[in-house]
């Protein structure tokens, strides 16, 4: 495994870990933008810009993008959350030089505006889809209340208002501002030839012109509120707790990723056995988004609407036990085995790298093999994530509750 | 480079498989055994999830804490499915801990405990589950398509109904699972760097002892089939549709399986560029290849707004029907590529090859190499996939459809 990086004079920075023995490569190329860099008026536009990078550039019609991953037998896509856009594919190594440049070449689109107007039904279409997802809607619902006044609170879809009336020129400025080369990262990962990388990725992205393109970084608030959305055409309450968490940046982001390992993975968690063992939820989980200068954790359950208020009572009591008395030592040394065992599975697939690689970087600036990392993560202590647990108030949560009560 | 595949059939009717992979450090099991959704008595539907949800509740010398507490302490990654001839359990970690790993697998197989006090949530779960759906319209759409479309019990949705969940007992449920409790057709298959003599002596000494009969053959009647429309104020239409095609088995496996990437494997599919790319009607629309032994069906979905529904609706309909006029060298070519690709990238995870050998041998009866998968691939040519597709014209689809207004499904069946 070897690691290796540049930077274009034009800011645009190349990352590579290699691994000859790989039977396949990945690469992707991470945008520093997302929901939390719009404008109120631009609600969505970071997740159709990502929709349209794939509708063309002057070499290609929308048709030929699709057409020649196809043709790599590429296994592609792009995703977009509240402060990142990435465009990845994966493929046989013969690829390499034919997947960089399509990556390359999309990534400075057209934005025709014939594409703009079918896309934006396509968008308008998953606005739909995710209304008829309940969890979903508690998410987007909880990080609109909780970090309201903030970009993160931004939805990353928008909103049929908001997606219906922008124009290909608002997305035009919008990409101009977001889109500059030293907001992207070229990340390869598995069986690649870095020095070939390089070379294309140079010829193709070394003449975009150098730009400033900061993130405001507005200390991001933590409104400790209950909100109640009744939606009688939902059959089970659905349930939402958010608090404080640390950021991406800093030393604390395994204890806190150990922290929501213990208190509510899907197996063997504090939350598993307060909720699902006894059949008082069908599904309780906790998880820790690290983000850019803040954090949250999150907690998610869902129930029998009759049960709702004592549910919630469980989930406090919990938050408050954990906050109070940290893991035992069998529940941490349980929780890093877990988390290690998913990281040596996922660190088997270039693929599985892909994120851990560019985010790394992306957050912290550094790159850090696998083995170091589970390291890192083993040398956690059982006080670390209890100071993590207790400086970041997990009982500091607002809740939100989605579906037939009228109350929580 | 040619795998390293292992195959021992014990006395008691039980396979194991495996697969050496020297470049990683985890192994992956995957168990198959035959007690999936399609064997719960009809008056015990839902019988084969409760019983799973039963089993990780104390198994041997460990109730469900310490059960859980095992799996978790060596960092098992473990997934538990009730298919239709299958309940499967599947575990990934790290290849050292795989041996203690196999000696709870032989309890969770074995010695469940199934006791009294640990029925009712297990029952309370599944109870849930099944409730869940309601909010979940997609996913209940494509589970009573093939509810529909296979001959019934075989697509029987593994959730059960509320009255048979509701009146299933401690008794009756232990009385029927361990009826089921045999090694016989059982399917143990293992992906990993692993030392396969030494993995043989390990699984013999923890199931070699097992005895059991073998399983009932399943009776089935006809599939129910044609277009069930259900109400439901939801933001999109879902839509469903179902037509047959060969299973795993048959010699146009991979002719029907090039066919199908044509249709929909990618974003320059025939589906997805015309359904979404051309005409914006929808964000999900694919087809999905499913195969139990003897039936095989193409299942696809589109989810789209009340407004452009029955605009999906035929164009879906017509791009599937459109197939049969044949397909493009281009086409063909993209879609052999696509496919050799995928399963090299499928080769390079333990969990998805000691699935895909599980799968081999049921289907198959042998493990086939990737060499022997991309032959099959590449003589497959233009006229062969026209040939196929008048041999199986989609004439006749089950359909099923759940939105706020009914659509006019009529041309799901051809004049």
């Amino acid at each position: 495994m070897q690691f290796r990086h540049d930077q274009l004079d034009n800011g645009l920075t190349l990352l590579a870990e290699v691994n000859p023995s790989a039977a396949t490569m990945a690469v992707g190329l991470f945008v520093n933008t997302g929901a939390r860099d719009e404008t109120p008026r631009e609600a969505g536009m970071s997740h159709f810009l990502e929709h349209m990078v794939f509708k063309g550039t002057p070499r290609r019609s929308a048709a030929d993008v699709n057409r020649e991953f196809d043709d790599m037998g590429a296994n592609y896509n792009a995703f977009t959350s509240e402060e990142s856009t990435v465009y990845y594919a994966s493929v046989l190594p013969e690829f390499q030089d034919r997947v960089t440049d399509l990556l390359c070449d999309i990534l400075r689109p057209s934005l025709r505006e014939d594409d703009f107007t079918v896309e934006q039904q396509v968008i308008l279409e998953e606005i739909a889809l995710y209304e008829d997802q309940p969890s979903y809607r508690v998410y987007e619902k909880l990080m609109g209340e909780f970090f309201e006044g903030h970009g993160l609170a931004n939805p990353v879809l928008g909103t049929n208002e908001s997606i219906s009336a922008m124009t290909p020129a608002d997305m035009r400025d919008y990409f101009d501002r977001r889109y500059a080369p030293g907001n992207v990262l070229a990340v390869a990962v598995g069986n690649v030839d870095y020095d070939r990388f390089r070379r294309f990725v140079t010829d193709r992205c070394g003449t975009w012109q150098s730009r400033v393109a900061e993130r405001r970084l507005l200390p991001a608030p933590g409104h400790v509120r209950q909100t109640v959305i009744t939606d009688p055409r939902v059959l089970r309450e659905h349930l939402g707790f958010m608090s404080p968490a640390p950021a991406a940046q800093g030393n604390d982001d395994y204890a806190a990723q150990l922290a929501a390992t213990v208190l509510g993975d899907d197996s063997g968690s504090r939350l598993y056995y307060a909720l699902i063992d006894p059949a008082l939820a069908d599904e309780a989980n906790t998880t820790y988004s690290a983000m850019d200068r803040t954090g949250a954790f999150y907690t998610f359950v869902s129930t029998d609407p009759e049960r709702t208020s004592e549910v919630i009572g469980i989930v406090r009591d919990e938050l408050l036990r954990f906050r109070d008395e940290g893991p035992t030592e069998a529940e941490l040394l349980a929780a890093k085995n877990k988390i290690a065992s998913g990281a040596t599975l996922k660190g088997e697939i270039p693929m599985g790298r892909l994120t851990a690689v560019g985010f790394d970087w992306a957050y912290r600036g550094e790159y850090v093999p696998l083995p170091e990392q589970i390291d890192r993560m083993f040398a956690v202590t059982r006080e670390q994530v209890t100071e993590v647990v207790r400086r970041y108030d997990l009982t500091a949560a607002a809740v939100l509750g989605l579906g037939p009560c009228e109350t929580l | 480079m040619s795998e390293q595949f292992f195959v021992r059939e014990l006395p008691n009717g039980m396979t194991l498989l495996g697969q050496r992979m020297e470049q990683v450090s985890s192994a992956a099991l995957t168990v198959l055994v035959p007690a999936g959704a399609s064997r719960d008595p009809d008056d015990m539907a839902g019988a084969a999830s409760v019983a799973v949800e039963w089993t990780f509740r104390g198994a041997g010398v460990r109730d469900t804490r310490a059960l859980n507490d095992a799996l978790d302490n060596l960092g098992a990654q473990h997934d538990e499915h009730v298919g239709s001839e299958h309940l499967s359990y599947a575990s990934a970690q790290l290849g050292r801990n795989l041996y203690p790993i196999l000696e709870l697998y032989a309890d969770i197989l074995r010695r469940p405990r199934w006791e009294r006090a640990t029925f009712d949530p297990s029952r309370d779960l599944t109870l849930q589950d099944l409730a869940a759906l309601e909010d979940e319209p997609a996913r209940k759409c494509s589970l009573l398509l093939r509810e529909k479309y296979y001959p019934f019990p075989l697509g029987r949705s593994a959730y059960g109904r509320e009255e048979t969940l509701a009146a299933m007992t401690a008794d009756t449920l232990r009385a029927h699972a361990q009826r089921q409790l045999s090694p016989r057709n059982v399917i143990l298959a293992v992906a990993g760097n692993i030392d396969w003599d030494a993995f043989v002596a390990r699984a013999e000494t923890v199931f070699g002892d097992w005895e059991g009969p073998a399983p009932a053959p399943v009776p089935t009647a006809e599939p129910a089939g044609g277009v069930t429309f259900l109400h439901k104020d939801s933001a999109q239409v879902h839509i469903a549709l179902a037509h047959p095609t060969v299973p795993v088995c048959d010699p146009q496996y991979y002719i029907a399986r090039v066919a199908e990437a044509v249709l929909a494997d990618g974003m320059s599919s025939r589906l997805f560029h015309e359904v979404r790319e051309v005409r914006g009607l929808v964000y999900t629309v694919g087809t999905q290849y499913h195969s139990l032994k003897e039936r095989a069906g193409l299942f696809t979905y589109a989810g789209t707004r009340p407004e452009l529904a029955q605009q999906t609706f035929d164009v879906t309909l017509g791009e599937i029907r459109r197939l049969a006029e044949g397909i493009t060298a281009d086409e063909l070519q993209r879609a052999k590529t696509q496919i050799r690709s995928s399963l090299v990238m499928h080769g390079e995870s333990t969990s998805a090859r000691a699935g895909a050998l599980a799968s081999d041998w049921y289907h198959l009866r042998r493990l086939r190499p990737l060499r022997e998968v991309s032959a099959g691939l590449e003589a497959v040519t233009v006229d062969d996939v026209a040939r196929h597709l008048r041999e199986h014209p989609a004439r006749e689809f089950t359909v099923l459809i759940i939105g706020p207004e009914e659509l006019d499904t009529s041309a799901y069946r051809e004049a």
